[in-house]
C-alpha cells in the first residue's frame, strides 16, 4: 500500500498534495492501493474533498496538538499512522513542512527517506526514484534499501495535479493518535508578519517574471498590469530583487524559489543558468527579450524577440478585450 | 545581548592544509608527552572542510609523508602519480615545447590531487582524533588585549540585508585560546587585521599575489595520458604580464586546467577570466577540449611574493601559517606542502609554548626558528627574488630564475617589489592595452561550450549564500560614480572572476556600483587588486560560498 500524507491549512489542501497523489498513482500503476492520510485539529472538509475525488481511502487524523504545526506533533502522529497502516511507501509533498519534519520521522523510524523526487521509473517494489544532485546539474536514480516503509518526498511541480485520475467517492476512516502534549518541545506562536505576507510562488498556476530588461522600478507596473490581466503572480530574476524593486521572496532561481507553474512569462530575462534551474519545469514558457541570442530562448516554448515595452501593453489590451 | 564564550588551549582558524596539519600534529604530540590533553578547536567558514579549497594541484608529498607516513594505506585521495612534464610557449596560433624542463617544474615523485578531496580526507583524519570542528563558522574579528591575541569572534548569523536582526539571529561566539593559529588562507581577513594592528610587516616587502581561474573538464579518452602535467607561458598574455596556464590530467578523461595571472598587471581593462577564455580558444586547447564538457569552475588568489614578503608570523598568543603567511613557492607553483609544513611547525611551537607556560611572542618565536631550520626556508630562500624579477617582464624573470637556479639564489642585493595594485595604469596614461587579449566585454565571444560568461561559470562553482544578509564586500569610499570611471574604467568588473561587481546606470546615466555579493567565490582578488584599495572582503554568514567538489 502507498500512503500519501496530505497537507492542509484551515481545511484547504494545497496543490502539492494533489501532485503527490499523482505521483502515488504513477508508482502504483494499479498494483498497490493508495491511501491518503490528512492530519490536523479539524480536517473534516479536507478529508471529504479527498474522498469525493475517489483517489483512494482516506484516513483522517484529528488531534488538538495538530492544529498549529509543530515538528514533534507531526512526527509523532505520522509515525503512529505509518506503524498502524504498514504501507510500503509513504509519499509526502516536498514542502517546507515536510522538509522540516520528515528527516526526523525517518530517523526515528530508522527508515530510508528519498527527498525531492522528480520522477519514478518502474512500479511497486521495483521502483527507482529520480532526484536532483549538485543543484539540479545531475539527476540520480535511487533505490531504497532495507525494510519498508520507504519515505519519499515529491518535488513540487514534478507531477501534475490535474493528472490525478479520479474515481468513485471513497470512504473516510477516522484514526486516533496518542500524543502526549508534554512530548512537544516547540510552542508555536501565531504566524508573524513576514510569514503572513510571504507568497508561496511554488503554488502559483501562472507567473509573470521580470528581469533586467525592465530597466527601472517604475516599469515594474507594466509587468504588474500583465500579471493582473492574466491572474498571475509577479516574480523576478535576481537583479530585480537585488535592487529592491521587488521583495526577495519573489525571486526565482537557484538562490530563490523553484517554481513549475502552468504558464511562465519571462519579460526581459536573459536566462542565466541560475534562473533557468528555478523555472525550467514550467509547463509552458513564454519569453520576451530584445536579444535573440539570450539563453532564455533555449528553454522557451514561445519566444518573442522584441521590445517588451511595446509587446506587453499589446497583450494586455488583447486580454482586456476578451474580458 | 549575551554572547557565548568558549575557552580552549589552541584555536585554529581555517580547515585547509595548514590548519588541518596543525590540528593533526597537535593530536600526535599529546600522547608521547603525557599530561592533560590540550583542548583544540578548528573554525572553518565553509559548510564542510574542503568546500572552499581550490588548487591545481600537484602535491609535493614531503610534508604529508612526515605527518601521515601511511597516507597511502589510509586512502589518501591521490588521482595519479605524475608521469610526464611538458612546458610550452604559446604564440597566438602555435606552441613551442621547451626542450628541457626547468628544474623547479619537474614533478617526478609528485602526485596530482584534487585539493578539495585531499582536504576532506585530511579532515577525516583530524576528526578521528576527536578534535572539535566548527564548520560553517567564520572568524570575523580578532580579539585582542593590547598586543596580545586572545582569540577570535565568530560572525553573527541571521542578519538581514540592512544589518537588522532576523528571527534567526544568533550573535557570534567569542572563542579564546592560549594560542590562536591563523590559517585563514590567502589574504585571510583575520591575518589582514593582524597586519594592520601589529607591526608584523616591518622590514618585509609588500605582499604580492596572483589569481587563478580553474575549470574541471571531462574529455573523450585517448588525447592525453593520466598523470601528464603541462604548463604554458605566453599567449594570451603580454610580455609584461606574469602568468600562464596549467593542465593536469587526473585521468585520461578528467582534466584540471586553469590560468594564473599575477595581480600586478598594468592594463585596467585586463580581465583574467577573459584571458582564460582566450587561452581555451587557442588551437592547442580547443582541440584538447573538443566535445568535452566543463563540469566545475572556481577561482582563488594565491600569495606569490615569496620569502621576503612573509610577515612576522609569531606574536603574543598568535601564529600565522600556510597561504595566510604567504608560504608558497611561486617558481614551483606549489604551496600545499609548505602550508602543511608550517601548520605542523606552528602546532609544535604552540604545544611547547603552552607546556612551558609562556605563550608570549618571545616564546612563540620558536616557530620562526623551526621554520628557519626546516625545508621551508631551504626551499623559499634561494628563490626569494624570482617573483620580483618577473616584475620586470617575462624575459627578465625567466633569465633571473635561471640564474637563481645556478647560483642557488645568490644575488648581490634583494630585489624590491611593490604592491601589485599600485602598478595599474590610468586610462589616461595612453598605455592602454598591450595584451594580446584585447579587452572585450564578457558576453561577446562566449559560446557556452568552450568558453563561458562569468555568471554561467559561477553556477558551476556551486556558490550559494543566503541572499538576505549584509553585503560582505565593503566599499569604504564611494569612488565608482565619481573618479573610478574616468581614471580606471571600473576594473572591478573585470578582475572579479565571479561577476560580483557590475556597473549599473541610473536613468540620468550616472554609474552606480551594484554588488552581487552572493556570487562571490571567496577568491579575494577584489580585496587585493582594487587600485584605490577601498574594497574590503569580510566573511559572509558561515556556510556560504563555493562548493568545490573535486576541485
Amino acid at each position: 500500500m502507498i500512503l500519501v500524507v496530505a497537507e492542509q491549512r484551515d481545511g484547504r489542501l494545497n496543490r502539492a498534495t494533489w501532485e503527490t497523489i499523482a505521483a502515488a498513482q504513477a508508482l502504483s500503476a494499479d498494483g498497490l492501493p493508495v491511501k491518503i492520510v490528512v492530519l490536523g485539529a479539524s480536517v473534516g472538509a479536507a478529508a471529504e474533498e479527498l474522498a469525493a475525488a475517489g483517489v483512494g481511502d482516506v484516513v483522517s487524523v484529528e488531534h488538538a496538538t495538530l492544529g498549529a504545526y509543530t515538528p514533534d506533533a507531526f512526527t509523532l502522529a505520522t509515525r503512529q499512522v505509518i506503524e498502524s497502516l504498514t504501507p510500503t511507501f509513504v509519499l509526502l509533498p516536498h514542502t517546507y513542512q515536510t522538509r522540516d519534519f520528515a528527516p526526523m520521522l525517518a530517523a526515528r523510524m530508522r527508515k530510508s527517506l528519498i527527498t525531492d523526487v522528480t520522477g519514478i521509473s518502474g512500479t511497486g517494489a521495483a521502483a527507482a526514484f529520480t532526484r536532483p544532485m549538485f543543484q539540479g546539474k545531475l539527476a540520480a536514480e535511487v533505490r531504497p534499501h532495507g525494510e519498508p516503509p520507504f519515505l519519499v518526498s515529491i518535488q513540487i511541480g514534478a507531477y501534475r495535479s490535474d493528472a490525478v485520475r479520479k474515481g468513485n467517492a471513497a470512504s473516510v476512516t477516522p484514526m486516533s493518535v496518542d500524543i502526549d502534549a508534554s512530548a512537544i518541545r516547540q510552542a508555536p506562536e501565531a504566524p508573524f508578519q513576514e510569514a503572513r505576507q510571504a507568497v508561496d510562488l511554488s503554488q502559483a498556476e501562472r507567473i509573470v517574471s521580470v528581469g533586467r530588461g525592465i530597466k527601472s522600478q517604475d516599469n515594474i507596473a507594466i509587468a504588474e498590469t500583465l500579471a493582473k490581466a492574466m491572474g498571475a503572480e509577479i516574480a523576478a530574476s535576481r537583479p530585480i530583487c537585488d535592487n529592491g524593486w521587488l521583495p526577495m521572496e519573489r525571486q526565482i532561481g537557484s538562490s530563490g524559489q523553484t517554481v513549475a507553474p502552468k504558464l511562465y512569462v519571462a519579460l526581459g530575462i536573459s536566462g542565466a543558468i541560475q534562473h533557468l534551474v528555478g523555472m525550467k519545469g514550467s509547463r509552458t514558457i513564454v519569453a520576451i527579450n530584445k536579444d535573440a541570442d539570450a539563453p532564455i530562448f533555449e528553454v522557451a516554448d514561445y519566444g518573442i524577440v522584441g521590445d517588451l515595452f511595446e509587446i506587453v501593453p499589446a497583450i494586455v489590451k488583447e486580454l482586456e478585450k476578451r474580458g | 545581548m549575551t554572547r557565548e564564550t568558549l575557552e580552549v588551549d589552541v584555536l585554529i582558524v581555517g580547515a585547509g592544509p595548514a590548519g588541518l596539519s596543525a590540528a593533526l600534529r597537535l593530536a600526535q604530540l599529546q600522547p608521547p608527552h603525557g599530561g592533560e590533553p590540550l583542548s583544540i578547536a578548528v573554525l572553518e567558514k565553509a559548510r564542510e572542510a574542503g568546500a572552499h579549497s581550490l588548487s591545481g594541484a600537484v602535491l609535493d608529498p614531503s610534508a604529508l609523508r612526515e605527518l601521515i607516513p601511511d597516507f597511502r594505506e589510509r586512502g589518501a585521495p591521490i588521482a595519479t602519480d605524475v608521469h610526464a612534464d611538458h612546458v610550452y610557449f604559446l604564440t597566438q596560433h602555435s606552441r613551442i615545447e621547451l626542450p628541457i624542463i626547468p628544474p623547479p617544474l619537474r614533478n617526478h615523485g609528485n602526485y596530482i590531487v584534487s585539493l578539495n578531496q585531499f582536504v576532506r580526507w585530511l579532515a577525516e583524519q583530524v576528526e578521528a582524533q576527536g578534535i572539535d570542528f566548527f564548520t560553517g563558522f567564520t572568524g570575523h574579528d580578532v580579539l585582542m588585549e593590547g598586543e596580545r591575541v586572545l582569540g577570535v569572534r565568530t560572525g553573527d548569523r541571521g542578519l538581514g540585508r540592512h544589518g537588522e536582526q532576523k528571527p534567526t539571529f544568533e550573535p557570534g561566539v567569542d572563542i579564546t585560546a592560549k594560542v590562536t593559529i591563523f590559517c585563514d588562507g590567502v589574504r585571510g581577513n583575520l591575518t589582514k587585521e593582524l597586519l594592520r594592528r601589529l607591526p608584523l610587516g616591518e622590514g618585509r616587502g609588500p605582499q604580492q599575489f596572483a589569481v587563478g581561474v580553474k575549470e574541471l573538464w571531462d574529455i573523450p579518452p585517448g588525447r592525453v595520458g593520466a598523470g601528464t602535467v603541462m604548463h604554458t607561458l605566453g599567449y594570451p598574455l603580454a610580455q609584461s604580464e606574469f602568468g600562464g596556464a596549467f593542465i593536469y590530467a587526473m585521468s585520461d578523461r578528467h582534466l584540471s586546467l586553469g590560468f594564473v595571472v599575477g595581480l600586478d598587471y598594468s592594463d585596467p581593462q585586463f580581465d583574467p577570466h577573459m584571458a582564460f577564455n582566450r587561452f581555451k580558444q587557442h588551437p592547442f586547447m580547443s582541440e584538447l577540449l573538443r566535445d568535452g564538457q566543463m563540469v566545475r569552475y572556481g577561482a582563488k588568489a594565491m600569495p606569490e611574493g615569496g620569502w621576503n614578503t612573509i610577515p612576522r608570523t609569531y606574536m603574543d598568543g598568535g601564529l600565522i601559517a600556510g597561504d595566510a603567511g604567504g608560504f608558497l613557492n611561486s617558481m614551483r607553483l606549489k604551496g600545499i606542502h609548505l602550508a602543511m609544513r608550517t601548520g605542523m611547525l606552528a602546532a609544535e611551537a604552540a604545544f611547547e609554548a603552552i607546556r612551558a607556560g609562556d605563550t608570549s611572542a618571545a616564546s612563540l618565536k620558536r616557530y620562526q626558528d623551526k621554520i628557519d631550520a626546516s625545508p621551508v626556508r631551504a626551499e623559499l630562500y634561494p628563490v626569494r627574488n624570482v617573483h620580483q624579477a618577473f616584475g620586470h617582464g617575462l624575459w627578465a624573470g625567466l633569465a633571473f630564475s635561471g640564474v637563481a637556479v645556478v647560483t642557488k639564489g645568490w644575488w648581490p642585493t634583494d630585489l624590491g617589489g611593490e604592491a601589485g595594485h599600485t602598478r595599474m595604469h590610468r586610462l589616461s596614461s595612453g598605455k592602454g592595452s598591450e595584451s594580446v587579449a584585447e579587452p572585450a566585454s564578457n558576453a561577446t565571444t562566449v559560446d557556452r561550450r568552450l568558453t563561458f560568461d562569468k555568471l554561467t561559470n559561477v553556477y558551476y562553482s556551486g556558490t550559494a549564500h543566503d541572499e538576505d544578509q549584509p553585503s560582505h564586500l565593503l566599499v569604504q569610499t564611494e569612488v565608482c560614480s565619481t573618479i573610478c570611471g574616468p581614471e580606471y574604467g571600473h576594473p572591478c568588473v573585470r578582475f572579479c572572476p565571479a561577476n560580483v561587481y557590475e556597473i549599473a546606470r541610473d536613468p540620468d546615466g550616472t554609474p552606480r556600483l551594484q554588488i552581487n555579493a552572493s556570487n562571490c567565490v571567496h577568491c579575494k582578488t577584489c580585496d587585493i587588486m582594487d587600485p584605490y584599495g577601498v574594497i574590503t572582503w569580510v566573511p559572509p554568514e558561515g556556510g556560504g560560498g563555493p562548493q568545490y567538489n573535486g576541485m
